[in-house]
């Protein structure tokens, strides 16, 4: 049973195709790359997704729900929740605040309080640097802490997908290495699906899981991401038959 | 230390705010009651109700980051509400002779009618709000700008229940500081909960990034509507008290001057912060004032000094520039009064930057 399918998803600005027909399905707890080179439309697809650009044609179905054209935050009360690329914390607000935003959307059913709660501790059990600096004003972290914060975010709306877009983004590879250690480590323990938009392949290759490989707005290869890795097909898709 | 996120213990940690806030009210009533000077008594409830509006304002836009041109159109319909409901009905009908009978025999006293303008105020805020709040940015802006001109324009026009732009007079007035003391603590109390609420808490989260707090599940409409309606509120409350304050009420009180004279107190007080809101009010009031005694003349020993006219404006105007010229954020910046001083905050635990707004792209 699939958590997350796409049909003939395609996505335009204005008379731009940045995504052209993707099809694909995601089993629960499983762990995909989406790779590419620049432009390939990997942000795209996945703001797709999430609801936060409408795609202009195909499906898009979320645990038995056609969220297709659907309100980011409707789709994130069904519990498919997005990390924006940039690592866009809610500066002006505390660590803490930041964290409980996400709760909010579950407000007013039966013991939400003390789910929150809970979730608060399981977040700061997986990152005790958010608690240690749990009033400290968001935007006053380092990039490191900045995404375990948004990746913290995520979590706290207790979701069965988090899409995460380029969490890598801007950090020092040891700082990126501790951001991916959390990651997996969760998805174990929370048989959570992730969805990774990551543009370093090596990164999907070091980390497992699946990957599939963007050029030019279509899903060019999708398998196992060490057995990708090792290919020639690999290279030769990602820098383009020596385009580069 | 397991501490549970509760609504309560934020309230513990943040309430020192309203408190010092409604502190440093509390001061100025008392001085006004100690000196007993008529004309000071009425400066200081004027400051009371720049504070009520400026709070007001703060609560929507403070919160929503979205600029509203247009609350003091809410302040109208809280003044008329006044006049429509405390006036003598012999009087009345009269000046405004269109009332329906059950308002023409209503005479009810001056807290009520702040009460009754708060709900008018409140009820149009939902109105407005549910087509407005789909707005972003300038486009937001603008279309409030529109809804103030639109309802100075029926209130200047609708001759058999507003008197069109002649004054109406008749309003009972209050001339002690406490009501408006009251008045002014309770707003800041309202837009310190509010803020500090769930609603407060979603839409702060969108001010500061809307894509993510879509993305956690923020309906960001709805909760610009909750704060434009509760801002709508308290504006309302303030323009029905207002009109008790001065007796009197006409369309063009509520319009262009005091739209602008309580943002420019919002924004050099500190668009983001409940602290600025008062702040702002408390020192720009104060400026004014002080600016107004020296026009006036004031004798220093055998002779007398006093400035040109016309000087109060212009000093006025100097004094934001260069406020704004050394902190753009606004005297407070977004960070809120707690008694502490940020700048000495312990090494390694940085204090809140309160002269900008943290971008977020530090790495």
């Amino acid at each position: 049973m699939s958590l997350l399918s796409l049909s003939n998803i395609s996505v335009r600005y204005g008379r731009l195709t940045a995504v052209r027909g993707v099809t694909f399905t995601l089993a629960e707890g499983e762990m995909l790359f989406i790779t590419g080179p620049n432009g390939a439309g990997k942000s795209s697809l996945l703001r797709a997704i999430a609801g936060v650009t409408p795609p202009a044609g195909g499906r898009v179905d979320f645990a038995d729900h056609d969220i297709t054209g659907q309100a980011p935050e409707d789709i994130a009360r069904l519990g498919l929740s997005m990390v924006p690329e940039g690592r866009d914390v809610f500066g002006s607000l505390t660590i803490e605040e930041n964290l409980m935003v996400g709760t909010g959307m579950h407000a007013g059913s039966r013991g939400w309080r003390a789910r929150a709660a809970s979730e608060l501790e399981a977040v700061y059990a997986t990152f005790p640097i958010l608690k240690d600096r749990r009033h400290a004003q968001a935007g006053l972290l380092s990039g490191g802490q900045q995404q375990m914060l948004v990746i913290g975010r995520a979590l706290m709306t207790t979701p069965r997908l988090v899409a995460i877009d380029e969490p890598s983004l801007g950090l020092a590879p040891n700082i990126t290495d501790q951001v991916y250690e959390r990651l997996i480590a969760l998805r174990a323990e929370r048989k959570l699906t992730l969805l990774i938009v990551e543009q370093s392949s090596t990164r999907a290759m070091m980390a497992g899981g699946r990957m599939m490989l963007m050029r030019g707005g279509e899903i060019v290869l999708d398998g196992d991401a060490r057995a990708l890795g090792q290919s020639e097909a690999m290279q030769a898709a990602y820098f383009g038959y020596g385009d580069h | 230390m397991a501490r549970r996120p509760s609504t309560a213990s934020v309230a513990r940690r943040t309430i020192v705010t309203p408190v010092l806030l409604s502190v440093l009210l509390v001061i100025f009533a008392l001085a006004a009651w100690a000196a007993g000077s008529r004309p000071f008594n009425q400066t200081v409830i004027d400051i009371f109700l720049q504070v009520i509006f400026v709070v007001g304002l703060y609560t929507f836009i403070g919160n929503s980051g979205v600029i509203s041109f247009g609350h003091v159109a809410f302040a109208c319909l809280g003044g008329y509400v006044a006049a429509w409901t405390t006036i003598k009905p012999m009087m009345k009908s009269s000046a405004m002779p269109g009332l329906p009978d059950w308002l023409m025999q209503m005479e009810i006293p001056f807290w009520a009618a702040a009460i009754a303008g708060a709900g008018f105020a409140a009820f149009w805020a939902l109105v407005f709000g549910a087509v407005l709040m789909r707005l972003s940015g300038i486009a937001a802006s603008i279309a409030t700008f529109a809804m103030l001109a639109m309802v100075n324009s029926i209130y200047s026009n609708w001759d058999s229940v507003t008197a069109a732009t002649s004054s109406v007079v008749g309003i009972p007035i209050v001339r002690t500081v406490w009501p408006y003391l009251v008045a002014a603590v309770l707003s800041v109390f309202a837009a310190w909960a509010f803020s500090i609420s769930r609603h407060g808490l979603a839409l702060r989260a969108a001010r500061d990034e809307p894509t993510a707090a879509a993305a956690s599940g923020v309906d960001i409409p709805r909760v610009r509507l909750v704060a434009f309606v509760l801002s709508g509120a308290i504006m309302g409350a303030g323009g029905a008290l207002y009109a008790h304050s001065i007796g009197l009420v006409t369309p063009d009180t509520f319009y262009l001057g005091l739209t602008f004279t309580t943002l420019s107190m919002l924004v050099v007080g500190g668009m983001g912060s409940l602290s600025g809101a008062v702040i702002g009010v408390l020192i720009l009031s104060s400026l004014i004032q002080i600016l107004r005694w020296l026009e006036a003349g004031v004798a220093i020993g055998e002779s007398s000094f006093a400035l040109p006219g016309g000087v109060q404006e212009i000093a006025l105007g100097v004094v934001m520039i260069l406020i704004l010229m050394f902190r753009p954020a606004g005297i407070m910046g977004n960070s809120e009064w707690t008694g502490r001083l940020p700048r000495f905050a312990k090494p390694g635990a940085p204090g809140p930057d309160n002269r900008s707004q943290p971008t977020g792209d530090q790495t």
